[in-house]
């Protein structure tokens, strides 16, 4: 059945030459793109941008396989993403932003000059600062700075560049999410990972080119919109791999049902698609013939691909793995394996960083270093091992939260909080990047004294997605997409490059 | 665009002049919005209009494009290109000045053409969406030399095709043949009731016993017509059965859905049914229905996420309001103007705010509880209610009883307490009340008392004995209401007696309870309310009236949140925000409509009601093409104008401009905005009912079939390929309305933080209830459903796009659902001993067309396949069939061949 589908792939590509509009545009424009597709996203060369019809070609590589494989305008850095979020926001003053300073007001009431003008999700009043509940040490040759939470880091600590001054102008989880994975707060703007398999496609069809994985016990609080496609067509969203229940929904044949016998099914429906398609030339036909066979491989794909029982025994140790539960350990192990398998975007959510001090599990002082002890080991085995199969250099690790947390202790009323605890806070908090074209062991930006606010190198979240976007090989202000009449991008009308921790 | 001073050389305007004097030889007149707007949008408006006016110069608005540049004099010179820097610099050789910078010169023909506007006097036009033709001729029919007679009157069966016959005449080509019966029917059901039609109404059209118009009418007169489209309207209002954001919890407003099956199945008139949903509140004494309607835009998200703003996201509701009723009624996205004015089309950004002004007064306010809610009683409580209500009608007038009226039906005016201040020993706490603490107070800001005798408290109070206080102004201020609050059970309404003050005033409430320890909440408070008072209190029966009115306002009955207007001394003022942030407002502005669009007229109110009339105005050039250019598009699955979204400068031109206005003009004036009248004009054309078979050189020619040179052909919608297994299976339940259902779906999907809600399978026929009545959850929706493109419906959504994806072949090819349905497909065309009888019989119910050799050859090599399998493994067919007691290979193999049926092409399309 393979065969026929290419013959008909051959016969629209030799149709499509006699097009001579369409191949001047290529030839003028489209230098180092893959396909025609790719011209409704560069509304910049798309000679049909001021339509809405975007061109569409009846024939295009795209329309067969809307996952398949588009080059970036530009060398990019890396082939992979995986972005690791913590969400509930961690705390960066326990974390990687050393604030000795800090010790020293610890108690005293925070002063009127820094609250002023700010609004805080919960602190009411007066509150006291805090000094930073852990123990830091410079480590590696770049003797950036760690604290005794995550012990294990600094065996990678010279892999990765520090951003210590990010802010976002959202304070509550699920804006500030959606701001941090969409670029706008509000619901219905496309999520990084459905930019780039949108505009990079997949390397693997056997498998999905956006996966997401959550850990932690809770879906992040601002839903599925943090991994949705927004306006972009829903097969760009993020597939959410399960490690209960079927990986991806459906995938299973039902009981009793052999892969022989689905593989029967499967010829029998293109049989009579293909006689369909004879009769009212419709590509969708085309299209769906594709996509029957790319279920079936990817019935195969998915579950071998999450399977980490296969791994050797001291891949599992490295990471820490917990076989059938789910565990951030488990997803960072599942990470490595997606990206080898060329899956363009992995997005891991681990739930569980929001440490008010109203619960034990939700205090800067137990809880937090438990959430830390989860996430130490594993990350740092997820670059170690990318590193040892030479993956590194090709894949993007992105490390944050969607804010930081307060220097001062939170207060709530009259309510006396039960543990040690810090409120949310945008005004400056701590991401990290490795991978290819990242300078290793670099450090960007500079809070003051107690952490309140960036002093030096602030970048903004738009700044973030632009480096994102860089590093794929993508000038954000030139990745487009038209909707409601204008073209739209990741980074609104703002971001810039943040050369600093480029290598 | 200055990049370098214009030195003006004699010899480009010489060599200039003899360009100009060929190309004025061309007389034909130049059109302002068909030629030349689209050029200045492509080519110069980025940097020359809306947010940018690069050297001061703008193309925007035609004041802006003929006054003074940073130059000192005007880019374009009326009857003068050769004097024109705006056509000068199209001519220049130096890189740096021509225009458009930095990009290749314009065509030989796109300078021609701006010459020759230019030279004919640089008249400007409105852009074509702006303005609606009073009368549209038909197109006569064409000449017999170019079509052959017998393929113009098979053709042609009403007007719609006239105007298609003559594009084709234009393109020369000729349409497709009629479909076969079986298919238009199978067809128009899917269009007209999203079901497959039933085999008895098939089988009167195939013999001649009804016609072609009686099956559609017999269509439309079906209730699923109702249920079909409303999935449409509700992806534009939105509507969901959860609130959204962070913690998503449920919302009960399924009577809004209900509302509008209803509406369609009755054909309210469109402008109607526009009216009642945007300000069915405001009409003169609205009907529960009425007020149902107004949902529309109570579908909004609301916040619920600990320590959010409510009045951030009460503003946000606004905007969304704004937005939403534009996109929806007026096909234009007025969102960027939010922030500055329009890059492209004709909008303002202070209109955005005037738009605002006509939302910004509605009583909602991002409360967990969502207030206002109608309360719906029950006959008991409806006998109270009269009772209320006959007391205020006979002993006041108008007035009082409307106010009894809202009280008991929606709880408002009331003052609630997120906007409380100056909180001493008591504090919002974020869950829509103020904590009080011992010796607690706090001000109500500039609140009117209406010189109301009573007071309306609702709280929760954990004690007995708390004394409150009232006073006017502040703890020093006279005492208005002194009285006890004992422990209540759960949230109650209490009324209490009050001093009569007849001004706005700020009030102070204070709480003692000595008995009880500093840090211990001693009550929660959600809101206050000031209600004038009912009469006659010293008349025999108020005191049992009034009890009456204490007892319904302490019910608990079913709800739908809905719109409601603030009272005069509530009123907001709207400012516009600087830059689009709501944190810095600038000029205040009132309610208004944008100048490009149809003038207001002064006997409508300055509020929703008005705005409404304004929509609904037969001058409105964009409200009834946007109503025709959807529908067309859910048949055919593009528009008459392709961006359904956006009607405005930036959108391609309409495939057939004189069909759609012609259309309008008709749905407006003929049908008087009769839905079910267009939808029939449509079906009803040769246009519609031709075959939707094509060839690849034709595909070639018109891929998106615009030129309808072949009938429709379309996949079918995600929930109404679920509805069409079920059906074709018979196993669909019709039953109708009422609460979202919640039919299987995977383990585990639904996880949402701090919310315990559980997808709670539905039992018996509520497993099987059509698509519109799952219970759809923003952050979660029902899987197959996304899968196959349905929103999550958080903002309106006006066209779903179509997708084409393996996830979708895993549904239909492994959910149970999917295989639920094949098995009874199979097993209801179940012959015995007659394997291929069996198959084709599913096939041709599934499909609604005889099955072709190949595919009865294709379909029987998979039952062979099939029972060879499942004959020598005998388990298989229990554990694939284990809904069915005793299962044999031949049924599973049967039901193996009736779901490969169910994933064919043609059966998830409309054909």
């Amino acid at each position: 059945m393979k065969n026929i589908v290419e013959r008909l792939i051959q016969e629209k590509l030799a149709r499509e030459t006699q097009e001579k509009t369409r191949r001047h545009f290529i030839k003028s424009c489209a230098q180092g793109m893959g396909g025609l597709a790719l011209s409704s996203i560069f509304t910049g060369c798309d000679p049909l941008s001021t339509s809405t019809k975007t061109g569409r070609i009846a024939y295009s590589e795209r329309d067969l396989n809307p996952l398949s494989t588009l080059a970036p305008p530009f060398a990019p850095k890396v082939k992979s993403v995986i972005y690791l979020h913590m969400a509930g926001a961690p705390s960066q003053l326990e974390m990687f932003d050393y604030k000795p300073e800090l010790q020293k007001y610890d108690g005293q009431d925070c002063p009127q000059s820094l609250l002023e003008g700010k609004k805080f999700a919960f602190i009411k009043g007066t509150p006291k600062l805090m000094g930073p509940q852990a123990q830091f040490k410079q480590e590696g040759e770049s003797g950036n700075w760690v604290s005794n939470f995550m012990p294990h880091f600094k065996k990678v600590v010279d892999d990765v560049a520090f951003l210590k001054a990010v802010h976002t102008d959202q304070f509550n989880h699920g804006p500030a999410q959606l701001f941090m994975h969409t670029g706008s707060a509000r619901l219905g703007r496309p999520s990084i990972g459905s930019w780039a398999t949108y505009g990079l496609g997949s390397e693997n069809q056997n498998l999905p080119g956006f996966v997401v994985l959550t850990s932690g016990g809770n879906a992040p609080d601002a839903g599925k919109s943090v991994w949705g496609s927004g306006f972009l067509p829903s097969v760009y969203q993020g597939v959410q791999c399960r490690s209960k229940g079927d990986p991806v929904l459906y995938i299973e044949d039902p009981d009793g049902i052999t892969r022989d016998l689905k593989k029967s099914t499967i010829d029998a429906i293109n049989k009579i698609n293909k006689e369909e398609y004879a009769k009212y030339a419709d590509p969708e036909i085309l299209a769906r013939i594709n996509q029957y066979e790319m279920a079936y491989r990817m019935q195969i794909a998915v579950p071998e691909v999450m399977d980490i029982n296969s791994e050797p025994e001291h891949i599992q140790q490295m990471y820490g793995v917990e076989p059938g539960k789910e565990s951030f350990a488990n997803n960072c192990l599942l990470a490595r394996k997606l990206v080898e398998d060329g899956v363009r975007f992995v997005q891991l959510f681990d739930w569980g960083w929001d440490t008010h001090g109203n619960v034990r599990s939700g205090s800067i002082d137990m809880g937090l270093r438990n959430k830390c002890r989860e996430i130490d080991r594993p990350i740092t085995a997820l670059i170690m091992d990318l590193k040892q199969r030479g993956l590194l250099d090709d894949t993007l690790i992105v490390w944050g939260g969607e804010f930081g947390r307060t220097p001062m202790q939170e207060n709530r009323g009259n309510t006396k909080m039960a543990y040690k605890g810090r409120d949310h806070h945008g005004d400056a908090f701590t991401m990290w990047m490795a991978g290819g074209g990242i300078k290793k062991g670099a450090s960007h930006g500079k809070t003051d004294d107690i952490g309140f606010s960036g002093i030096e190198g602030r970048v903004s979240v738009h700044d973030v997605h632009a480096t994102i976007l860089h590093l794929l090989g993508f000038d954000h202000e030139k990745f487009t997409h038209e909707f409601q009449g204008r073209p739209f991008r990741l980074t609104d009308v703002e971001g810039e490059i943040i050369k600093e921790i480029l290598a | 665009m200055e990049k370098k001073t214009f030195n003006g050389s004699t010899l480009l305007t010489l060599l200039l002049g003899i360009v100009l004097l060929q190309s004025c030889q061309t007389k034909e007149r130049v059109d302002f919005s068909t030629q030349i707007k689209p050029i200045i949008n492509k080519n110069c408006i980025t940097c020359h209009g809306g947010v940018k006016k690069n050297a001061g110069f703008s193309l925007l608005f035609e004041a802006e494009a003929f006054a003074d540049t940073e130059s000192g004099k005007p880019a374009i010179i009326r009857g003068d290109a050769a004097n024109s820097e705006f056509i000068k610099r199209l001519h220049e050789d130096d890189l740096e000045l021509r225009m458009p910078y930095e990009k290749s010169k314009l065509s030989d023909e796109e300078i021609d053409l701006l010459t020759r506007w230019v030279e004919q006097g640089a008249v400007w036009g409105e852009h074509w969406a702006y303005s609606l033709p009073e009368k549209v001729d038909v197109p006569t029919k064409p000449s017999e030399a170019s079509f052959a007679p017998e393929i113009a009157s098979d053709f042609i069966k009403n007007d719609i095709d006239n105007f298609i016959l003559a594009r084709l005449e234009e393109k020369q080509l000729e349409p497709n043949a009629p479909a076969e019966k079986s298919t238009i029917a199978r067809r128009v059901a899917l269009d007209l009731i999203g079901l497959p039609p039933s085999a008895a109404l098939v089988q009167k059209f195939n013999d001649n016993e009804i016609t072609y118009e009686n099956l559609v009418d017999s269509l439309l007169a079906q209730e699923t017509f109702g249920e079909k489209w409303a999935t449409w309207w509700l992806d534009v209002a939105r509507y969901a059965d959860s609130k959204g954001y962070e913690k998503d919890m449920g919302r009960s407003i399924w009577k809004y859905r209900d509302w509008v099956i209803k509406a369609f199945n009755r054909d309210v008139s469109y402008d109607q049914f526009t009216i009642e949903q945007l300000a069915g509140d405001l009409l003169p004494e609205p009907s529960t229905d009425q007020l149902i309607a107004t949902a529309f835009h109570r579908n909004t998200m609301n916040n619920d996420e600990g320590g959010t703003d409510d009045e951030e996201y009460r503003v946000a509701t606004v905007i969304d309001r704004v937005n939403t009723t534009f996109e929806v009624f007026q096909s234009t996205t007025i969102g960027c103007v939010q922030c500055h004015s329009h890059t492209y089309d004709p909008f303002k950004h202070k209109e955005y705010y005037n738009l605002m002004a006509f939302f910004n007064n509605s009583r909602d306010e991002d409360t967990p509880n969502e207030s206002p809610v109608l309360k719906f009683y029950d006959t008991e409580q409806q006998k109270q209610v009269d009772k209320v209500l006959d007391w205020a009608s006979k002993h006041g007038d108008k007035n009082t009883l409307k106010t009894y009226r809202n009280f008991l039906q929606f709880t408002e005016p009331v003052y609630k307490s997120h906007f409380f201040k100056e909180f001493k020993n008591s504090v919002y706490d974020d869950h829509a009340s103020v904590v009080f603490w011992d010796d607690g107070n706090l001000i109500i800001p500039d609140a009117y008392t209406n010189n109301a005798s009573y007071v309306y408290v609702n709280y929760r109070s954990h004690y007995n004995g708390t004394k409150m206080t009232i006073r006017e102004t502040d703890a020093n201020g006279p005492i208005l209401g002194q009285f006890t609050i004992n422990k209540s059970k759960n949230n109650k309404t209490s009324q209490f007696a009050l001093k009569n003050v007849d001004k706005k005033t700020d009030i102070y409430i204070e709480t003692q309870n000595d008995a009880v320890a500093p840090e211990k909440n001693i009550l929660n408070m959600y809101w206050v309310g000031f209600i004038p008072d009912l009469p006659a209190q010293e008349k025999n029966g108020w005191t049992r009236v009034n009890t009456a009115l204490l007892e319904l306002l302490n019910t608990t009955t079913e709800t739908v949140p809905i719109l409601v207007e603030n009272p005069e001394y509530m009123k907001r003022t709207t400012q516009v925000f600087d830059r689009g942030s709501w944190l810095t407002k600038t000029d205040t502005v009132a309610p208004a409509t944008p100048q490009s669009l149809n003038a207001w007229n002064d006997d409508w109110t300055k509020d929703r009601l008005g705005l409404s009339q304004w929509i609904v105005s037969n001058k409105n050039p964009l409200t009834a093409r946007t109503l025709v250019n959807r529908v067309w598009h859910q048949i055919y699955g593009h528009g008459l104008v392709s961006a359904i979204e956006d009607m405005g400068s930036q959108s391609d031109a309409p495939t057939h401009p004189a069909l759609l206005d012609w259309l309008a003009l008709r749905f407006m004036n003929e049908h008087n905005w009769s839905v079910k009248a267009l939808i029939k004009d449509i079906v009803l054309s040769g246009t519609y009912r031709q075959k939707s078979e094509s060839t690849p050189e034709m595909y070639q020619i018109d891929p998106e079939n615009e030129l309808y040179a072949r009938g429709p052909r379309i996949r079918l919608g995600a929930e109404q390929i679920r509805d069409q297994a079920l059906a074709v299976a018979g196993i669909l339940s019709y039953k109708m309305y009422g609460p979202g259902v919640m039919p299987p779906q995977p383990d585990g999907v639904w996880q949402t933080v701090y919310n315990g809600a559980d997808w709670v399978e539905s039992k018996g026929e509520d497993r099987y209830r059509r698509g519109i009545y799952t219970f759809l959850k923003r952050t979660s929706p029902y899987p197959s459903f996304l899968t196959f493109d349905a929103g999550s419906r958080e903002v309106c959504m006006i066209r779903r796009t179509v997708t084409n994806t393996p996830l979708q072949a895993l549904v239909t090819l492994n959910d149970p659902v999917y295989l639920e349905a094949s098995y009874h497909l199979a097993k209801n065309n179940r012959v015995a001993n007659d394997v291929k009888k069996s198959i084709v019989n599913s096939y041709e119910q599934a499909t609604f067309k005889k099955i072709t050799p190949n595919r009865l050859e294709a379909l029987t090599e998979l039952y062979e396949n099939s029972i060879t399998e499942f004959i020598k493994n005998e388990e298989a067919s229990q554990l694939f069939l284990h809904f069915e007691e005793q299962p044999t290979a031949e049924l599973a193999a049967l039901t193996m061949v009736a779901n490969a049926i169910m994933n064919l092409d043609e059966f998830l399309t409309k054909t």
